[in-house]
C-alpha cells in the first residue's frame, strides 16, 4: 500500500562550552567514569544551579541562525521524572519560553532546496549514562552502572515541524543542521561521540487521509545510516500494518543496527505527566536587545550563505553542498583557492577529486600544512592555462603534498612548461608528416585513430613538452 | 570565671577581647550548660566538643598573638542540621539521610568559619523542615526550655532552644514560612528571617526553593545583626542571591508604624492580641505615628503556601531515592528499591507534602492550583509594597498563641499549619521580618510581636527592633537549665 509519511525530528546537540550547564565542572572527554563531578551535577542536597552564560549565549545565536524568533523572557523549568541516572530525578529544561521558536533551516535533498521549519529551540542539562550488564534495559539488564560524567552538560534540543516527508530528507535535515552547529562554532559535532542524537516522530497516512496517523517515536539514534534505515523501516512496517488493518500503536521504538529493525521500548498511552514548574533556583534570564546584539556581533557564515555564493561563483548545487559538507580543512583550502584560481570550478574538482583521491592512497586524513591556496593555486593555473598537461600537473601535485615549493619554478627547471607556440609545432608536424605519407594517406581515406599515432610521433620529435591537444588539433588541419 | 548567663554575643566578644575570660573557657561553659540540658530537651543532634575544644584553643592563641579578633572570633555558635557542614553528617532530621555525610560547607558555614565561629553542633528540626513543633523529627522532638511540657515551635526548634537555653550564643535556622519566627517566639529569643536571596542558600537543603532563607537565632537583635552581617551578601554559587545596595529607613521614634489588621482578628489568641497592643500604646507613648492597615492577601497566604511549598518540595525531594547517596533499601529492580527507601526513609508529614506538591502540580490541576497560587502570591507581593508607601514597618503578632503542649496538634495538620499564619506572607513576598520577645504569659510561656519591612531594609529593621528591644526591656530567661547540677 503507497502511505505517505509525516516525519518530525527532535535533535539533541551538546554544546562545546568550557564548563557544564549549572556548575564549574569542566565539559571534557574522560575516560575513567564518576570523575568529573560536583555536588551540583551530582544533585547532592544542598547544591543549586548557576547558568552557563556561555551556553545561553551559544543557544541564542542557533536561534538566530535558524531565524528563530527569540525570547525576551527566558526562564527554565524543571521536568520531573525518576531515573537513575537522572541525579535530582528532574532535569533542568525549558517549557513554554524556549529560547527560540518558528524558525526553518534550508536544507539540500536528492539535489533540491526546501526550507524545514523549526518549531523550537531549547536550553537544557545531559543526563548521566547508564550501562545496562546483562540487558537492553534497566529493568531486565543484571545490574546497571551509572556514570555522571556527562550529567550537567549542556544541552540544546531542537525540534522541527512534522514536515518531512522521507528517509533520505531527515539524513540532509541532520547533515545541515551538523554543518550548522560546526560552523557558528557551538559543537563538536561529533556523531560517534553522541554529540548529536536525534529521535524520529514517525506516522504514515494513506492518499486520502487528512489527519497524520498514530505517531511512533524512535529514539536516541546517532547515526545517519541508521536513521535512513530506521525511517525506511518503520515506513513500511506502518504501511504493513495499515494494510493489514491492524493497529499501529502510539510508542517508543529502538533501531537495533544488528536485526535490522525497530523494535518497541514502552508503550505511550496518552502523554507522560512531567509536571513541569518554574524552577525557582534559577531566577528568569532577560535576553535584552543588548545581549542578543552582541551574540550576533560578528555572525559566522551559515552553511546556507556559503552554498548560495559558491553556486553564485559558478559550481552547481550539488558541488557547492558537497564543498559546504566537508572536513573544514577541505572548506578553508578551497577558500584560499578561489583567490588564487579563476576557475572556481577547476578549484573544486582539483580540490575535491585529485587532492582527497591522492590523500586518501597515502593514508593522510589532513592535510599537509605546506600545500596552501597560494601553491596549490599555482599548479592549478599552469594546467588552466596549458602551460602544464593535467597529467603532468597531478605529478606535480604528488610532489607537492611531500614538500613545500613553487609549481611553476619546479615544471619550469624539470622542462614540463608545454611549447605552446602553433609555429614551432606545426615545423615538426611537417617533418614528421613528410616521413609517413602512406599514413597521411590512410587518415585522409578515414582512419582517424591514426592521428593518434602521429601525435605521438611529434612529442617524440620535440626537445620541450607539448600540449597535446593542442598536437591534435594542428594535425587534423594538416590532414584535412 | 566566665559568668554565662543570658550572656550574648556582644558581650561575649567584648569579654573575649578585653581577656575577662578565654576562648577555651567560654567554649566549655557552652558545653556545661549542654551537658546540663541536653538529655531533657534534646535541642541538638550533635555535638561537636573536641572540634569546638581544638578551635578555641586556636583563637586563644590567635588572641594572644594579635589581640584583634572580630565580633564571631571564638563564638559558640548551632547550626540547624539542614545545612552541610564538610565531614558531618546533615540529616534534616529525617531518616533517608542518616547515614550522608556532607562533602562540603554551606555557604553561611563557610562564612561563618572565615569569622573565626566555633561550631558547637547542629540543632534537631522538623524533618527537612516541615513542621511547626520539632514533632517531626525522625530523632525525637526537642522540648522548649520554658516548659519541656510544651513545643520549642519549629521547624528551627532545636536552633531556637539552643540559644534560649544557653547551649549556643546563637544560631542558624531556616525560615520558609516561619521556621526561624515562630520557634524564636515560642522559646523567648530573637528570630530574624533577612530579605530573600540576601544570604546564600547555597548547601541549605532545599524545602521550597523560593521560599526558603536562612536567617540567625540570638538573644537580641544586635547579635542578629552580626550574624546577618557575616552571612549575607552575594554568592556566585546561588543563582537568586542577590547583588543589590540596601535601603534604610528611619530607626528612631520618628518611624511609622502599621498594625497588620488581619493579624489582629480571627485566629490570633486574646493575650496575644493584648500583649501586642501593650507594644503598641509604648510606641505611641514613644511619639510614634501607629495606624491600621489592611493586607486582604493575608487570609490566604496559608493556603496560597500550602500550594506553592509542596509543589517546590515535591521536586526538591525527588533525588532522595537511594541511588547515589543517603539510605537504601534494596529492591528487585531500580524502582522498587527509589519506592522502598522513600517508603521507610520519609515520615508522614514529609509525605503528605509531597503528594499534595505533585498533585498541584498535575496536568489538568496545574492551571486550578499551582497557577492560581503564583497569580496570589503575586497579589500578596503588591499588596505589601502598596501598604509600605505609607507605613515604615508593619508589626503584628509572631504567632496565633504562644507555645502549645507536645501532641496538642499532631491529629490535626491543618491546625498545625495555622500556627504560621502571621510569619507566611513575608515569605511569599520575600520581606525581612523579625520576632522579638516582650513578655511572659499565664503560663509562664514567653510572647513576641513581628516587625516587617520593605525588602533589603534588613539593617534598618534590625536596628529598629533593637531600639524596641531597649523600650520594652525584656530580659527573662529560663535560667533553670544554667545552674550547676
Amino acid at each position: 500500500m503507497k502511505v505517505y509519511p509525516t516525519i518530525g525530528m527532535e535533535t539533541h546537540v551538546e554544546l562545546k562550552t568550557e564548563s557544564k550547564m549549572f556548575c564549574a565542572c569542566k565539559v571534557e572527554e574522560t575516560e575513567s567514569p564518576n570523575t568529573n563531578l560536583c555536588p551540583t551535577c551530582l544533585g547532592l542536597p544542598g547544591s543549586l544551579p548557576v547558568p552557563n552564560k556561555k551556553a545561553i549565549e551559544m543557544i541564542t545565536l542557533l536561534g538566530i541562525s535558524l531565524d528563530c524568533e527569540i525570547t525576551k523572557n527566558g526562564m527554565f523549568h524543571r521536568k520531573n521524572y525518576f531515573y537513575p541516572d537522572l541525579p535530582k530525578n528532574y532535569q533542568i529544561s525549558q517549557f513554554d519560553f524556549p529560547i527560540g521558536v518558528n524558525g526553518k533551516l534550508q536544507i539540500v535533498s536528492e539535489n533540491e532546496l526546501s526550507d524545514i521549519e523549526i518549531e523550537r529551540v531549547h536550553m537544557e542539562e545531559d543526563t548521566g549514562k547508564s550501562i545496562h550488564a546483562g540487558g537492553g534495559r534497566i529493568d531486565t539488564a543484571e545490574y546497571t552502572l551509572l556514570d555522571f560524567n556527562r550529567s550537567g552538560i549542556p544541552l540544546v534540543e531542537i525540534v522541527t515541524k512534522p514536515v518531512i516527508s522521507n528517509a533520505k530528507q531527515a539524513v540532509s535535515y541532520i547533515e545541515e543542521l551538523r554543518q550548522l552547529v560546526i560552523d557558528i562554532d557551538i559543537s563538536h559535532a561529533k556523531l560517534e561521540l553522541g554529540n548529536l542524537r536525534f529521535d524520529a516522530n514517525i506516522s504514515v497516512a494513506s492518499k486520502d487521509e487528512k489527519e497524520l496517523g498514530v505517531k511512533v517515536e524512535i529514539k536516541n539514534m546517532n547515526s545517519l545510516k541508521s536513521l535512513e534505515r530506521a525511517i525506511d523501516y518503520e515506513i513500511e512496517r506502518q504501511g504493513d500494518l495499515k494494510e493489514k488493518n491492524e493497529k499501529i500503536v502510539q510508542e517508543t521504538r529502538h533501531w537495533d543496527e544488528k536485526l535490522e529493525k525497530t523494535i518497541s521500548m514502552r508503550t505511550k498511552e496518552g502523554s507522560a505527566d512531567y509536571r513541569y514548574f518554574s524552577d525557582p533556583d534559577i531566577p528568569n534570564m532577560n535576553l535584552t536587545k543588548d545581549f542578543i546584539d552582541s551574540v550576533v556581533k560578528n555572525p559566522p557564515e551559515l552553511p546556507k550563505d556559503r552554498r548560495e555564493r559558491y553556486v553564485a561563483s559558478g559550481l552547481s548545487l550539488e558541488e557547492a553542498s558537497h564543498i559546504v559538507k566537508s572536513d573544514k580543512w577541505v572548506r578553508e583550502l578551497f577558500e584560499d583557492m578561489k583567490i588564487n584560481v579563476e576557475n572556481i570550478r577547476s578549484a573544486y574538482l582539483w580540490v575535491t577529486g585529485e587532492l582527497l583521491g591522492q590523500l586518501r592512497k597515502l593514508n593522510i586524513e589532513n592535510k599537509p600544512e605546506h600545500l596552501r591556496g597560494d601553491n596549490f593555486g599555482e599548479l592549478i593555473s599552469l594546467v588552466d592555462e596549458g602551460e602544464v598537461s593535467s597529467s603532468t600537473g597531478k605529478e606535480i601535485l604528488s610532489e607537492l603534498i611531500q614538500r613545500d615549493f613553487s609549481p611553476k619554478d619546479y615544471a619550469e627547471s624539470n622542462n614540463l612548461i608545454q611549447e605552446n607556440s602553433e609555429e614551432y609545432i606545426n615545423n615538426l608536424i611537417l617533418k614528421v608528416l613528410d616521413s609517413h605519407h602512406e599514413i597521411v594517406e590512410r587518415i585522409k581515406l578515414g582512419e582517424d585513430k591514426l592521428v593518434g599515432f602521429l601525435v605521438g610521433e611529434v612529442m617524440k620529435e620535440s626537445s620541450a613538452s607539448l600540449n597535446p591537444s593542442l598536437v591534435r588539433e594542428l594535425i587534423a588541419k594538416e590532414t584535412k | 570565671m566566665v559568668e554565662i548567663n543570658n550572656i550574648t554575643i556582644k558581650k561575649a566578644h567584648e569579654g573575649l577581647k578585653d581577656k575577662s575570660f578565654s576562648s577555651l573557657e567560654l567554649t566549655e561553659e557552652i558545653f556545661k550548660v549542654a551537658a546540663n540540658s541536653e538529655s531533657v530537651l534534646h535541642a541538638h543532634l550533635v555535638l561537636m566538643h573536641d572540634e569546638a575544644v581544638k578551635k578555641a584553643k586556636e583563637t586563644d592563641s590567635r588572641i594572644a598573638k594579635d589581640g584583634m579578633i572580630g565580633e564571631l572570633d571564638g563564638i559558640p555558635l548551632s547550626i540547624k542540621d539542614n545545612m552541610n557542614l564538610k565531614g558531618y553528617g546533615t540529616t534534616c532530621s529525617s531518616k533517608i539521610l542518616s547515614n550522608y555525610i556532607s562533602p562540603y560547607d554551606a555557604t553561611v558555614v563557610k562564612r561563618l568559619r572565615e569569622n573565626g565561629t566555633i561550631f558547637v553542633g547542629k540543632t534537631n528540626l522538623d524533618e527537612f523542615a516541615m513542621g511547626s513543633s520539632t514533632e517531626n523529627s525522625a530523632y525525637g522532638p526537642t522540648k522548649n526550655p520554658w516548659d519541656p511540657d510544651c513545643v520549642p515551635g519549629g521547624s528551627s526548634g532545636g536552633s531556637a532552644a539552643v540559644v534560649s537555653v544557653g547551649s549556643a550564643l546563637g544560631s542558624l535556622g531556616s525560615d520558609t514560612g516561619g521556621s526561624i519566627r515562630q520557634p524564636a517566639s515560642f522559646c523567648g529569643v530573637v528570630g530574624f528571617k533577612p530579605t530573600y536571596g540576601t544570604v546564600s542558600r547555597f548547601g541549605l537543603i532545599a524545602f521550597a526553593s523560593s521560599l526558603d532563607q536562612i536567617g540567625p537565632i540570638t538573644k537580641t537583635s544586635e547579635d542578629a545583626k552580626i550574624i546577618y552581617n557575616a552571612i549575607s551578601g552575594y554568592d556566585s554559587k546561588d543563582a537568586t542571591s542577590l547583588n543589590l545596595k540596601s535601603a534604610s529607613l528611619p530607626e528612631d521614634s520618628s518611624a511609622k508604624v502599621g498594625i497588620v489588621k488581619e493579624l489582629m482578628g480571627e485566629g490570633i489568641a486574646d493575650d496575644v492580641k493584648s500583649e501586642v497592643e501593650r507594644v503598641i500604646k509604648i510606641l505611641e507613648e514613644e511619639g510614634h505615628q501607629v495606624s491600621e492597615v489592611s493586607l486582604p492577601m493575608t487570609k490566604m497566604a496559608i493556603s496560597i503556601y500550602y500550594l506553592i511549598a509542596p509543589a517546590e518540595c515535591s521536586a526538591n525531594l525527588a533525588r532522595f531515592d537511594g541511588v547515589r547517596f543517603g539510605l537504601r533499601k534494596d529492591g528487585n529492580t531500580s524502582y522498587e528499591m527509589s519506592d522502598k527507601t522513600r517508603a521507610e526513609g520519609f515520615g508522614d508529614e514529609v509525605k503528605r507534602r509531597i503528594l499534595l506538591g505533585t498533585y498541584a502540580l498535575s496536568a489538568g490541576y496545574y492551571d486550578a492550583y499551582y497557577g492560581q497560587a503564583l497569580k496570589a502570591r503575586n497579589q500578596v507581593v503588591n499588596e505589601f509594597k502598596e501598604v509600605f508607601k505609607s507605613v515604615d514597618y508593619l508589626i503584628s503578632p509572631t504567632t496565633p498563641s504562644t507555645a502549645f503542649k507536645f501532641g496538642e496538634k499532631t491529629t490535626n495538620p491543618l491546625e498545625m499549619y495555622m500556627s504560621d499564619l502571621c510569619t507566611i506572607p513575608a515569605n511569599l513576598a520575600g520581606l525581612p521580618a523579625i520576632s522579638i520577645p516582650t513578655g511572659i504569659d499565664d503560663n509562664g510561656m514567653p510572647f513576641s510581636i513581628q516587625l516587617m519591612s520593605p525588602e533589603l531594609t534588613d539593617i534598618s529593621l534590625l536596628n529598629f527592633s533593637s531600639y524596641i528591644e531597649k523600650i520594652i526591656a525584656f530580659d527573662q530567661v529560663p535560667s533553670k537549665w544554667r545552674k550547676e547540677p
